[in-house]
């Protein structure tokens, strides 16, 4: 069963491959460089706010607001850039806002003890809410072309977003495998009355993930903007839930404790294949979140059946272990002692 | 026999003139009101392997809960190495060199073994792996460090806690009943590691409930009894019928009791209405036994012992239970409590809160619960309701404002009473009742008692469990004691032994009178 979980992306990207096989066969276009590079492109957002969901469903937490943080933050990108304000400080400002919208849950979670569910749909709310008071209700549009410039920049055949998303899920892996810090994060979400004993600072590692999750969610709107060159007020809607869906399936246990950037990167890349594999089998749009859907529940449900099955097999082992324990201690063999 | 002498601390049976690792000075401790220690003294050894004993609530957890930092004592003080400390956490109590191994390991069942023992250790990580590699041959721990620890035996799990606690150089250790989840070889190979810890010098305190191992391991055994040291005495100075003797409560109360228990007039019994035959599950083995009409029979036996376990399966909530139960008669053949309830069976869980009540409805609601169809043809009547309410409050005496007033804000004795009358509402032939008395105050106590005896005058079945060893006594027609999920000896009342009881529950069958 273990071995299960440990190559769950592994499964995940294998189930990709016949998906992206089967497609082919029914249409060869989706076959072409070009249409894969597009699949890798619309799902960078994807990524990153998987990955930022990844840090607090690791630690058996769970932010719903994630996909409102990328939304505030995009409109705060678009209006600076609407105000003139130089690009890099726009990212900048941007970025910040997504950090502190994070620490925000954080704090809630951690300081006040409101359940992370509760905390982070009431800022759900809240960060929606600001969407719209920030700009009346309107899109931001003719936002400078500098930004889109990014989008469209191709550095050895390859669009620079997709650098830049591929080097953070390799810094964020690695971050995760060699310091000593990040092991809190699953250490908390394992046991985390274990880790109270163990001197772990939960409330601190709390903290971070819920501050992780924000700042992901912000990165993702800085190339939302870009690549989309406007900010429409649904931007972001429904992330939250995908990027849950994106990190089930590959393979990040909602009960916490497992879970790697691979389970987000393998996972999201899959969700948003299957948009696409839609799009080319000519299935009308309307049924992409009805398929999202299904896709999430089949991944939920299996998420729980591999749990039930694992817990099922140690309480027979330890059913095993007392009945021998019986056998073997009975008054008659007492004299040995 | 008489009575072991209780040695005052610091007394001088101990030949050994080296200074305590620790030495507990009349430690108390209050929860609610209550005081559940009453000046503990306790001290441990370089070396020593020092055994606690006690029934139930007598004090052990809440004694090494303060010795390692998760309580805080209202009085007394603690000694490391004849300095006077002071923990408020078991971070400080790490830092000075106490590790508690509890029940069960908290482990990290995801990480690795290296990982679990290296996570939050400020150590550099190459003198680390070799430390632990050094600890694991010494201790004779062999699974690989990248196995994941969930995967690891419960006792490789303890040794694994066992070298976490060394690696950040504990001297001392103590053991929460590690041996009620391992088998008969793995508890041999513990005990060898034991003393190999305590020939290095570090002092274990060794909580079990197996009177033969603590013979076996401990130098030195301390016996609790509600909130007291009542014995504590080198292990080759004493013997198992010793131990039992001052687990029980003083001889007068004692042959009161059992004075009580015979002159007794005993219930007249039909009947059988409750026949179990072989029942087996995970907690327990091969249990067989028969409740008659207007019998009470009493289940004795430790926390742990399978009896709630026992209780479930009979009811039909166990659906890994192997075995024959019969109702009046007619067999219960799938696991369905809610068919067995209307065959005439019924069920008072220990545990109120989570089991037996809506805490946050009217006390009403729980009242009628299990009995709503029989409550109007199609639609609830109110009347009829607040009719079986009202027989119940006051047949039980029930003190509440009225039928609705919500059920958390009732005192624990009119909570039991209200999860009572859900369970007498459905009219049973056969009633479980699991710790009924557990948190009730004195006079709702009395009143269920009463009640006890009431229904066994009407000629309804009863299978009390309780740990309490004067309750059961007092109320039985018959016990039974179970010891690690069989039953291992059943009494009438008219030959009743506490000691007996004592010594079944503690697993010396037959061996309490030597």
């Amino acid at each position: 069963m273990n071995r299960i979980w440990r190559s769950r992306e592994l499964l995940v990207f294998l189930l990709l491959i016949a998906l992206l096989l089967a497609v082919g066969l029914i249409n060869p276009n989706f076959w072409q460089t070009r249409s894969l590079m597009h699949i890798l492109n619309s799902s960078l957002i994807l990524i990153l706010v998987s990955i930022g969901e990844m840090f607090v469903i690791l630690t058996r937490g769970i932010d719903v607001s994630v996909g409102a943080i990328l939304g505030l933050s995009a409109v705060i990108l678009g209006v600076a850039l609407n105000a003139g304000m130089a690009l890099p400080l726009a990212v900048f400002l941007a970025l910040t806002v997504s950090v502190l919208a994070g620490m925000v849950n954080a704090v809630g979670v951690t300081f006040l003890r409101v359940p992370p569910i509760i905390m982070t749909l009431g800022t759900l709310g809240v960060y929606r809410g600001l969407m719209l008071i920030i700009t009346g209700g309107s899109w931001i549009e003719t936002i400078p072309t500098n930004i889109k410039f990014f989008a469209n920049w191709h550095i050895m055949g390859v669009r620079f977003f997709i650098w830049v998303t591929l080097i953070i899920v390799i810094i964020t892996s690695l971050v995760l495998r060699k310091f000593k810090r990040a092991r809190y994060l699953y250490a908390v979400g394992d046991n985390e009355e274990g880790a109270r004993l163990m001197d772990i600072p939960v409330r601190k590692t709390l903290f971070a993930a819920y501050t992780l999750a924000g700042l992901f969610a912000g990165i993702a709107a800085v190339i939302f903007v870009a690549q989309i060159g406007f900010v429409p007020m649904q931007a972001g809607n429904g992330q939250e839930l995908r990027a849950i869906a994106a990190d089930v399936l590959g393979g990040v246990n909602l009960a916490g404790g497992v879970g790697t950037p691979l389970s987000a990167l393998v996972g999201a890349i899959f969700l948003t294949a299957v948009d696409s594999a839609l799009v080319f089998l000519k299935v009308p749009g309307y049924w992409n979140n009805a398929v999202g859907g299904a896709i999430l529940l089949a991944a939920v449900y299996l998420d729980y059946r591999v749990r039930r099955a694992v817990a099922a097999q140690q309480r027979q082992a330890r059913a095993a272990v007392r009945h021998e324990n019986n056998q073997l201690n009975t008054p008659s063999s007492k004299e040995q002692t | 026999m008489a009575k072991p002498v209780t040695h005052p601390p610091g007394g001088h049976d101990q030949p050994r003139v080296a200074t305590p690792l620790v030495e507990l000075k009349n430690i108390w401790k209050v929860f609610a009101g209550v005081p559940v220690l009453k000046g503990i003294n306790l001290n441990l050894m370089p070396g020593e392997i020092h055994a606690l004993l006690g029934g139930n609530g007598s004090g052990k957890s809440t004694t090494m809960k303060i010795l390692s930092g998760v309580y805080i004592p209202e009085r007394g003080d603690i000694f490391l190495g004849g300095e006077r400390q002071v923990f408020h956490s078991p971070n400080e109590a790490h830092k000075n060199g106490i590790y508690m191994v509890p029940q069960e390991p908290h482990i990290f069942p995801h990480l690795s073994v290296e990982e679990n023992l290296t996570l939050g250790l400020s150590m550099d990580a190459g003198e680390a792996r070799e430390r632990i590699s050094r600890l694991a041959q010494e201790i004779g721990f062999e699974s690989s460090l990248s196995t994941e620890a969930g995967s690891l035996s419960i006792a490789n799990q303890q040794l694994l806690e066992i070298i976490r606690g060394l690696l950040r150089k504990a001297q001392i250790l103590i053991l929460d009943e590690p041996t009620s989840a391992l088998t008969f070889r793995e508890v041999e190979n513990l005990f060898k590691r034991m003393r190999t810890l305590s020939q290095r010098g570090i002092g274990i305190f060794f909580i079990s409930h197996r009177l033969n191992e603590v013979m076996a391991i401990s130098q030195r055994v301390s016996v609790l009894r509600e909130g007291h040291i009542v014995l504590s005495a080198p292990t080759s100075e004493v013997n198992s019928g010793m131990l039992v003797q001052a687990m029980l409560p003083e001889d007068a109360d004692v042959r009161e009791v059992e004075k009580r228990a015979r002159d007794a007039k005993g219930h007249a019994t039909g009947e059988v209405v409750l026949d179990v035959q072989h029942l087996s599950s995970d907690a327990f083995q091969d249990v067989s036994f028969q409740v008659r009409a207007g019998e009470v029979v009493g289940l004795a036996g430790l926390v742990g012992a399978g009896r709630t376990e026992v209780a479930e399966a009979v009811v039909g909530l166990d659906p890994n239970a192997r075995g024959g139960v019969v109702i009046k008669g007619r067999e219960a053949k799938k696991h369905d409590s809610r068919k067995r309830q209307s065959l005439g069976l019924v069920y008072v869980p220990e545990d109120r809160h989570a089991h037996g009540i809506f805490l946050e409805l009217p006390s009403l609601y729980t009242m009628t619960a299990t009995i709503l169809d029989r409550l109007g043809r199609y639609l609830l009547s109110h009347k009829l309701e607040e009719g079986v309410g009202d027989s119940y409050r006051q047949q039980l005496s029930i003190k509440m404002n009225s039928l609705y007033q919500i059920a958390k804000t009732l005192s624990g004795g009119n909570q039991q009473k209200v999860v009572l009358s859900k369970a007498l509402a459905s009219k049973p032939d056969v009633i479980i009742l699991d710790e009924p008395t557990r948190g009730v105050d004195a006079s709702a106590r009395q009143d269920v008692y009463q009640l006890i005896q009431r229904l066994a005058e009407a000629g309804v079945g009863i299978l009390l469990i309780s740990s309490e060893l004067e309750e059961i006594v007092d109320l039985s027609d018959r016990i039974l004691v179970m010891y690690q999920g069989r039953i291992i000896q059943e009494t009438e009342r008219t030959d009743v032994s506490l000691q007996q009881i004592m010594a079944a529950a503690f697993g010396l069958q037959g061996e309490a009178s030597l």
